[in-house]
C-alpha cells in the first residue's frame, strides 16, 4: 500500500514530494477497471490510455481489453499520480472557499485513490495521495509535517516558496510517513 | 576573594532572573540568521563572513563588559583559570541563559623558549580554556547549505568576538576561536580561547 505526499506553494509550485511504501496490510479495495466499461466498438489508442490510467493500481491485475493489447496493470505509473494530484487541486480551492478549516479530509476520488488535503494558514497545500482510509493517521501526519515546515522556514538559508531539499527535512518527513501511514 | 563554581553559578542565576528585559528567543535567533545570510550575501566569501562576525562581536565585546561589571560586581580575576570559569558560569548564563563546560589547559610547551620554568602557572601566556556549548540560541532551527559548509563558515562567530573585545577591556589579549560546530556535523560545539598576552594601561588605540 502506498502513500504519495506532495507540497505546494501557494502557486501550485511543487517543493516537495515523498512516495511511502506502507507496511501496514491493505485492506481489500474493489477494483473496477476502466476498460471492462468500454463498449466493444471503442479503439486501440483509447484504450491504451485507459489501461494506462487504470495502470495506477498496486494490485497486480490483468486487463484484457477488446481490440487492445493485453497489459498488465503492476505498480503505478508515476505520471498519473501526478495527474490525479494536480487535477484534486481545483477541488481543493473550491472546498477551502467554503470552509474554513486546515485539514480537508477526502477532497477527491480516483478509481480506488483518494486524495486528502492539508492547507496551511500561509496557504501551502499538501496533497496526499492513498488508497485506503485513515483519518485520524493522516491528520496526525498532515500536523507533524506542517510542524516540520514551519521548521524549514525558520531556516535563515531558506528561502521561501523553493523546493525543499534539505536531508534533514526528508529524513523526518519519511520517519514521520512510517509512524502515521 | 575566590569565588567557588556554585557561588558564580548562582551569581549568574541572579543577574539573569533579574533582568526585566528579555527577548523572544526566536526573534533573537531569526535576527542573527537574517544577519549572517545578508552578510553573505553581501561579501559573497565565507572567511571574509566570518572576519565581519567577529568584528561585530568585538564591539558588541567592548561595550557588554560594563554592563557585565556593573551588574556582576565580580572583583579581578585571579588567574586565567578564574577567567574561564568566570566567563562560562556569570557572562554566557547572565546574557544567553546558556552555560558552557568549561576545560582548561596550561600553556603549550614551546620549542623556541627553553627556560627552566618549574610548573607553568595558569596565569602564564598561553594558557586556553575551551568552552563547550551544549545549546546555542543563535542557531536554532539552522541548517547550513552545502557552501556554506565547504567555505568554512562559522556561524556563531560573533561570540568569538565578543570575548576578545570584552576581555581586551579588562586588559587580557587573547584569541578565540570555533574549534568545531555542530551546525558543520561535529559532535559539540567549541570555542578556544588563548591567553595571548596582559595589557599595560596604555591609551586607547584607533580612536583617533
Amino acid at each position: 500500500m502506498s502513500h504519495h505526499l506532495y507540497l505546494l506553494s501557494p502557486s501550485d509550485t511543487p517543493l516537495y514530494s515523498l512516495t511511502h511504501y506502507s507496511s501496514k496490510p491493505a485492506q481489500t479495495t474493489t477494483t473496477s477497471p476502466l476498460a471492462s466499461n468500454l463498449p466493444s466498438w471503442s479503439t486501440s489508442a483509447f484504450a491504451g490510455t485507459l489501461t494506462a490510467l487504470s495502470g495506477a493500481t498496486s494490485a497486480t491485475q490483468a486487463h484484457h481489453v477488446q481490440g487492445g493489447t493485453v497489459r498488465i496493470g503492476g505498480g503505478q505509473d508515476r505520471h498519473v499520480i501526478q495527474m490525479i494530484a494536480n487535477a484534486s487541486l481545483d477541488v481543493v480551492e473550491e472546498v477551502v472557499r467554503k470552509d474554513n478549516m486546515m485539514y480537508l479530509k477526502s477532497v477527491d476520488k480516483f478509481n480506488e485513490w483518494t486524495v486528502s488535503a492539508f492547507v496551511t494558514p500561509g496557504n501551502m497545500k499538501f496533497v496526499l495521495l492513498h488508497e485506503a482510509r485513515n483519518d485520524d493517521g493522516i491528520k496526525s501526519f498532515f500536523h507533524e509535517v506542517w510542524e516540520l515546515y514551519v521548521k524549514t522556514m525558520l531556516n535563515p538559508f531558506h528561502t521561501a516558496h523553493t523546493p525543499i531539499r534539505s536531508p534533514v527535512f526528508d529524513a523526518r518527513v519519511r520517519a514521520s510517513a512510517k509512524k502515521y501511514l | 576573594m575566590a569565588s567557588t563554581s556554585k557561588q558564580y553559578k548562582a551569581i549568574g542565576e541572579d543577574i539573569w532572573k533579574g533582568r526585566t528585559e528579555k527577548i523572544n528567543a526566536e526573534l533573537f535567533a531569526l535576527t542573527y540568521g537574517a544577519l549572517v545570510v545578508q552578510l553573505i550575501q553581501d561579501y559573497e566569501d565565507y572567511a571574509e563572513v566570518n572576519k565581519q562576525l567577529e568584528k561585530m562581536g568585538y564591539n558588541i565585546g567592548t561595550r557588554l563588559i560594563e554592563d557585565f561589571l556593573a551588574r556582576s560586581a565580580i572583583g579581578r580575576c585571579s588567574d586565567f583559570k578564574e577567567v574561564g570559569e568566570v566567563v562560562a558560569k556569570v557572562g554566557f548564563k547572565s546574557f544567553l541563559n546558556i552555560t558552557p563546560t568549561v576545560m582548561h589547559a596550561g600553556p603549550l610547551p614551546s620549542e623556541s623558549t627553553r627556560s627552566s620554568t618549574p610548573t607553568p602557572s595558569a596565569n602564564a601566556v598561553g594558557s586556553s580554556f575551551t568552552l563547550t556549548l551544549d545549546e546555542n540560541p543563535l542557531a536554532e532551527f539552522v541548517e547550513l547549505p552545502e557552501e556554506a559548509l565547504e567555505g568554512g563558515l562559522w556561524f556563531s562567530n560573533v561570540l568569538c568576538g565578543v570575548l576578545r573585545g570584552a576581555l581586551e577591556m579588562v586588559q587580557m589579549q587573547v584569541q578565540a576561536s570555533f574549534i568545531a560546530d555542530v551546525l558543520r556535523g561535529d559532535e559539540t560545539t567549541e570555542i578556544r580561547v588563548t591567553l595571548l598576552k596582559y595589557l599595560e594601561e596604555e591609551v586607547p588605540v584607533g580612536d583617533d
